[in-house]
């Protein structure tokens, strides 16, 4: 709670700073560049909530900006409307502008979203010039200026923008410290596991979308009155704006409500500084030093001022050492352990995918039980990912349907999946590396809980279930293989799953590592849950499972309790071979 | 609508394409190699166009002063990566190098243009040709002069390059390092040296393709700012990383400029290069010529 | 940070450092004047010419012993540069206008610009002087702006009466006009008047009128049309230098006999003669505020050496005549301050004077609005690889050449 605490007073730290220098400056020119400070960072954070906590690099940001200033004019002009209500109707402008231009658009990925949004802007912006608006004034309302946001102190624009700042600001630090905010921060690190987790990576991308839409309208109404006092398309739809927001934003670091401020903090008045010394002297040199005061910045900092400063300072201090909060561990051991009961929790019909020249899988059936560990077993390229992907979601199969507790759920995407109650581990563990082990497994309890404190509540629980709760501030970059294990599993669990997919949870485990697992999984399945695994080696799968699916070659080549499919002539021939089949006669240790 | 008057429209787009794709190439090139979007390429291309105006000062014909910019500007290009751009790439996470570069040529981008305003003036430039206001007459079609050549060397150099990747050990190495960087070097790629190739190669042709610009359009610092978007387009259009998706992207943006003027008003021409663009990655989201997939 | 950058940053501060140093303070009785202009990026041709112009008038003032009514106080050019972008061409007025007691300011030439600035300017309440020719500049209520060009809907107007009446006196009547250019703001309020109403009113048929947004990509399909429908005329205003090359070399491309009529002053610059030639130029004319005309053969020629230009045209000769319009009106009101100095233009009525001559007609009155009273544009044409005053003949340097 402390560190939530620090956050909101930091807020409150920066806008009183900002107060105290609207009061202090006494030009009238210190008082714009203050005011560009203040606009520039809020358009900065903006920026910062689609392309830097969403993960989504957009390019074509400007389109909300110009429509903000565009909208606020013209009912300026042409109906009178004060610019103080003219900006709700441009914020529900922007508002339905995102949503038209991300419903196509959030189909593409990276870079090609990216400078597809580009498109959207300089279509506005051609546009506009056809309409005819090449040029619109505000006309000077001489009787109640202030009613039209015309004030001739200059303080109060710089109040105005600080007021922007400050709202954009708690804005950004509510969506860091909300359930969304998790989840753009899992969808941004990996995409493929938050789907998994029951994060709808769609929903999330819109909501982030459409919240930093709104603001980014406000600063372009604001940015009209109080340093334009004219609107033309290329100042508000053109390149100059997104130039400016990124270098905002990517100067002063991605991700963080930090970063924007300090970028508009350092390169705004640096770039006002340069025209006023240097440009009125010797016109044009201010461009070739901030260009090249921008390519310093970044080859010293490539990431930003605020994660290298970052970063200096974690690597001079040790991390420190356990939470700031107590971990309270709930209670693990179920009172009621489950046994398989007949009940079909799953059925798999008639399954048929097809790739390019491979037949992943053929006419695949079979069924699952409540509460049972069914194994999945099969030589390499037998399907059993593939089938795994299709009962997850992340794969559509060409023919035949998938049942789950009597409903039809084939083609649904993954978080839908996830949020019927199928989780899923991966063969190689997908984590989201920028979170805590905690927080990764957050993201899954976010899909029955609604607040940041109760998540954490389901996600200490589930790392104790584990045994993880003293690793639940690392990250997982420096955890082990287990312990990675360990913590997919948690976070699958934290989803609150009936049926568990669990894809090579053995893999690159000791001989310890995977008695712990096993043990686990027992645990799993007695505290409730269906388990359905894939497994390479017999010998676990023999330990675990109550009943074997055998794969070959994408078709189901028996399906029983494991003695019977062992004996089974086709399964020996297929994949165990003769000599195993002597090996399990001959006792070993 | 008569079909020579069609034809015409046709022909003038796929002119005007021609000197696109070749811009475009370059830039499709250093993305497909190096993931860089290098918003200071047309900055390069004017400086491209401004060595093609001193060659034609010292008499020789621009087509031929466009391939003279090839090698200064290869070396310039290997230069500017050794200097600045591999100082941000190779090592790290991929999305953070991104982000760093996009200053850095953004950066770089600033300091050329304005440093040409300072040392060459902003007064306009041009070169002076015949051809560039003479046509070839093909029965009622024309075709201009200065234009044709300028499509015909555009194809002439896209074809090397095309060969150069496809046909010898150096392009695929360079596709390799394109591919899977870290399978290339255990291969013993330098891809530390193909970057470098590839950035320079795109330089290289960027600045020749200004070179065939200046054939018939005037010569100033900010010339960049009229195709760079353009530039962009046709690259995403055609693929990321697909030299000929470039190509051939470029060649749609000239042809959708043309052919948009017979259904919208000519103010609106670029929106519909701007439309198409959009329908093709909603309908295809990898670009025309992209091999991965791009849809979540 | 390697050795390298350190260096770099270092060499970055030491220039930094090195600008702060503030310049040599102006002796305190100066009278500061403004100049808000494009002096880098992609207009910074444009600001430079109009920075000649002022040079040239604030040198003859002080050398002729400065502002007498102020006991020979000197002026000094204080200039701003706007960039190119709107933003920075307000920060510009911003900057110089709080900075130092500025009496008056001119500028800045992009129509945009100007709008923004004087926007600063009226709420500073600081005189402004413009040559921007967009209606709206003084379509605002503004009581600090002043545009002495006549306004571009006023210019269509005036232009077709002098283009109709020349054309006639050469026994090539217009029957048919082209409108053909881009859609920047002054363009647009000219082409406005001239589609809606103008054309129409004198029986011509408008049979071409394409208008696009710069930068044009290929002239082709509007220089066809051109060829196909043989207008008597073209009025052009492809203010673009790019757009308008391509157009001009299109036209000789596909032989297209109708004369050329453009809108502004921007098609006589010399980079016309050195891209074009002089003979694909020649009979191309103009509509502008201002041109050197009879009787100002000296002046022109202490401009060119002066500065090397190989002629003068509209943006230097009206910043020279604001300089010199603002010298008068300190003299009138025997004061530096801005207020008094904006009534003293707003009373104000020159007939005579470098101000007065700089325009046409030699009359420098302004009404309620800020605009010119009278003010009629001259039509310019090119001839030999130089551009000429043609008409009104009472003050033309050169006898027209109607296009053959």
């Amino acid at each position: 709670m402390a560190s939530r605490a620090r956050g909101w007073l930091a807020i409150a730290a920066i806008v009183a700073a900002g107060l105290v220098l609207a009061l202090l400056l006494q030009e009238r020119y210190h008082h714009r560049v203050l005011t560009l400070v203040f606009l520039w960072a809020a358009m900065g954070l903006a920026w910062n909530i689609i392309s830097g906590y969403a993960g989504q690099i957009s390019f074509g940001h400007q389109v909300f900006f110009g429509i903000g200033a565009y909208v606020t004019v013209l009912l300026v002009v042409k109906t009178g409307l004060t610019p103080w209500l003219g900006m709700l109707v441009a914020i529900a402008v922007a508002v339905l502008a995102a949503i038209l231009i991300g419903v196509p658009t959030f189909r593409l990925a990276g870079i090609y979203f990216g400078l597809a949004t580009l498109a959207y802007p300089l279509i506005f912006r051609i546009v506009m010039d056809w309409l005819g608006y090449q040029e619109v004034a505000i006309p000077m309302i001489r009787d109640r200026p202030g009613w039209f946001m015309q004030f001739s102190e200059p303080r109060a624009f710089d109040l105005l923008a600080l007021g922007v700042l400050a709202a954009t600001l708690v804005l950004s630090r509510a969506i860091e410290t909300s359930r969304l905010g998790y989840r753009l921060r899992a969808v941004k690190e990996n995409e493929q596991a938050a789907e998994a987790m029951g994060v709808d990576a769609f929903r999330a991308k819109m909501a982030a979308y459409v919240l930093s839409a709104a603001p980014a309208a406000v600063v372009g109404a604001v940015y009209i009155h109080a340093i334009l006092f004219i609107v033309t398309p290329d100042a508000v739809f053109g390149l100059l704006v997104i130039s400016q927001t990124l270098v905002v934003s990517l100067v002063g670091g991605i991700g963080t409500l930090w970063g924007p401020l300090i970028g508009a903090a350092v390169m705004v008045p640096v770039s006002e500084v340069l025209d006023s010394t240097l440009g009125d002297r010797l016109p044009g040199i201010q461009g070739v030093v901030y260009g090249a005061a921008l390519m310093l910045i970044m080859l010293y900092a490539p990431e930003g001022l605020y994660w290298r400063v970052h970063e200096v300072l974690r690597a001079r201090g040790a991390r420190g050492a356990g939470a700031t909060e107590p971990i309270v561990a709930p209670a693990t051991a179920p009172a009621v352990v489950s046994t398989p009961s007949g009940t079909v929790l799953l059925e798999v019909r008639d399954v048929w995918k097809a790739f390019i020249g491979l037949q992943a899988l053929s006419e695949v059936s079979f069924d699952v039980r409540e509460h049972e560990i069914l194994g999945v077993i099969g030589p390499n390229g037998a399907g059993k990912t593939t089938l795994f992907n299709i009962l997850n979601g992340f794969l559509i199969p060409d023919r035949g349907s998938v049942r789950f507790r009597g409903a039809e759920v084939t083609g649904l995407r993954p978080s839908a999946l996830c949020r019927r109650g199928v989780g899923r581990t991966f063969q190689v563990v997908r984590t989201f590396p920028r979170l805590s082990v905690l927080e990764n497994v957050m993201v899954g309890a976010f899909v029955g809980e609604r607040t940041v404190s109760r998540a954490r509540t389901v996600a200490l629980g589930a790392l104790a279930q584990v045994g993880l709760t003293q690793r639940a501030d690392a990250l997982p970059g420096g955890l082990t293989t287990l312990e990675l294990r360990l913590m997919e599993l948690a976070r699958c669990l934290a989803t609150a799953p009936q049926l568990a997919l669990l894809d090579e949870p053995l893999a690159g485990l000791s001989t310890d590592g995977v008695d712990v697992m096993i043990g686990m999984i027992r645990r799993v399945r007695d505290g409730g849950v269906t388990v359905v695994i894939i497994e390479h080696t017999m010998q676990a799968l023999l330990r675990l499972a109550d009943r074997l699916v055998v794969l070959d070659q994408g078709r189901r080549l028996a399906e029983g309790a494991p003695g019977d499919v062992t004996r089974n002539p086709a399964v020996i021939e297929a994949y165990l071979g003769k000599r195993w089949l002597a090996r399990m006669a001959a006792p070993t240790c | 609508m008569v079909v020579a008057e069609l034809i015409q429209y046709v022909a003038t787009g796929l002119l005007v394409g021609g000197v696109y794709a070749l811009m475009s190439i370059g830039l499709a090139l250093i993305f497909g190699v190096m993931r860089v979007v290098n918003f200071a390429q047309g900055d390069f291309m004017m400086l491209g166009m401004y060595l093609t105006f001193f060659y034609a000062m010292a008499g020789v014909d621009p087509l031929l002063g466009a391939l003279l910019t090839i090698p200064p500007f290869f070396a310039l290009g290997w230069v500017v990566h050794r200097g600045l751009l591999a100082r941000v790439t190779g090592g790290g996470d991929p999305q953070r190098q991104m982000d760093a570069q996009l200053i850095l040529t953004l950066g770089l981008s600033l300091v050329i243009t304005n440093a040409a305003t300072m040392i060459l003036t902003p007064t306009p430039r041009g070169i002076r040709t015949a051809y560039a206001t003479q046509a070839f007459a093909l029965g009622p079609i024309l075709l201009n002069q200065a234009r044709s050549y300028a499509f015909a060397m555009a194809l002439v150099l896209a074809a090397g390059v095309y060969v150069f990747l496809t046909r010898t050990d150096v392009g695929r190495a360079l596709r390799a390092s394109a591919d899977d960087p870290e399978a290339a070097s255990y291969q013993g790629i330098d891809v530390r040296a193909m970057h470098g190739l590839a950035f320079g190669v795109g330089i290289a042709l960027v600045a020749a393709a200004g070179g065939l610009l200046a054939t018939y359009y005037p010569i100033e610092p900010s010339v960049a700012g009229n195709f760079i978007v353009l530039m962009f387009v046709a690259v995403v259009l055609g693929g990321l990383g697909s030299i000929p998706g470039a190509f051939v992207g470029g060649l749609v943006i000239g042809l959708v400029q043309s052919l948009t003027l017979l259904v919208l008003p000519f103010q609106l021409q670029n929106t519909g290069v701007f439309i198409v663009f959009l329908l093709v990655l909603y309908l295809r989201p990898q670009g025309l010529f992209g091999r991965r997939a791009r849809t979540v | 940070m390697s050795l390298r950058i350190r260096t770099l940053t270092v060499t970055l501060a030491m220039m930094l450092a090195a600008a702060v140093i503030v310049p040599p303070v102006p002796a305190a009785d100066d009278v500061k004047i403004a100049l808000v202009a494009p002096l880098s990026g992609r207009w910074a041709r444009q600001g430079q010419l109009k920075k000649m112009g002022a040079d040239m008038a604030i040198e003859e003032i002080n050398a002729q012993g400065g502002i007498k009514a102020l006991g020979g106080a000197k002026l000094v050019l204080r200039e701003a540069d706007a960039g190119d972008s709107v933003e920075k061409a307000v920060s510009a007025a911003q900057r110089v206008l709080t900075r130092e007691k500025i009496s008056a300011g001119i500028g800045s030439w992009l129509s945009s610009f100007t709008l923004g600035v004087t926007e600063v300017a009226e709420r500073l309440q600081v005189p402004w002087l413009t040559l921007s020719y967009a209606d709206s500049i003084t379509e605002r209520g503004f009581k600090y702006t002043f545009q002495t060009s006549p306004v571009s809907s006023l210019q269509a107007e005036q232009a077709l009466e002098l283009v109709t009446d020349l054309a006639k006196k050469n026994n090539r009547p217009i029957k048919k006009a082209a409108i053909v250019g881009d859609n920047t703001a002054a363009t647009v309020f000219f082409f406005k008047p001239l589609r809606e109403k103008l054309l129409a009113a004198k029986g011509i048929e408008l049979v071409v009128d394409e208008v696009w947004t710069p930068p044009l990509a290929d002239a082709t399909a509007i220089v066809q049309k051109l060829r196909a429908a043989q207008p008597d005329i073209v009025f052009y205003g492809a203010t673009n230098f790019p757009d308008s090359i391509q157009v001009l070399q299109k036209v000789k491309e596909f032989s297209v006999k109708s004369p050329i009529q453009g809108v502004g002053a921007w098609l006589v610059t010399p980079e016309y003669v050195k891209t074009l030639g002089k003979e694909m130029l020649d009979s191309i004319q103009t509509v502008v505020a201002t041109h050197p005309m009879k009787g100002q053969e000296e002046f022109v020629k202490k401009f060119m050496q002066r500065t090397g230009e190989p002629f003068m045209t509209q943006d230097p000769l009206c910043t020279y005549g604001h300089v010199w319009l603002i010298k008068e009106a300190i003299e009138q009101a025997k004061s530096a301050d801005p207020k008094a100095i904006r009534d003293a233009l707003a009373k104000i009525d020159l007939t005579s004077g470098p101000a007065a001559t700089s325009f046409y007609p030699n009359r420098i009155k302004f009404d309620e609005r800020g605009r010119r009273v009278g003010a009629t544009p001259l039509i310019v044409q090119w001839q030999g690889g130089e551009p000429f005053t043609v008409v009104p003949t009472a003050v033309a340097t050169r006898p027209v050449a109607w296009h053959k």
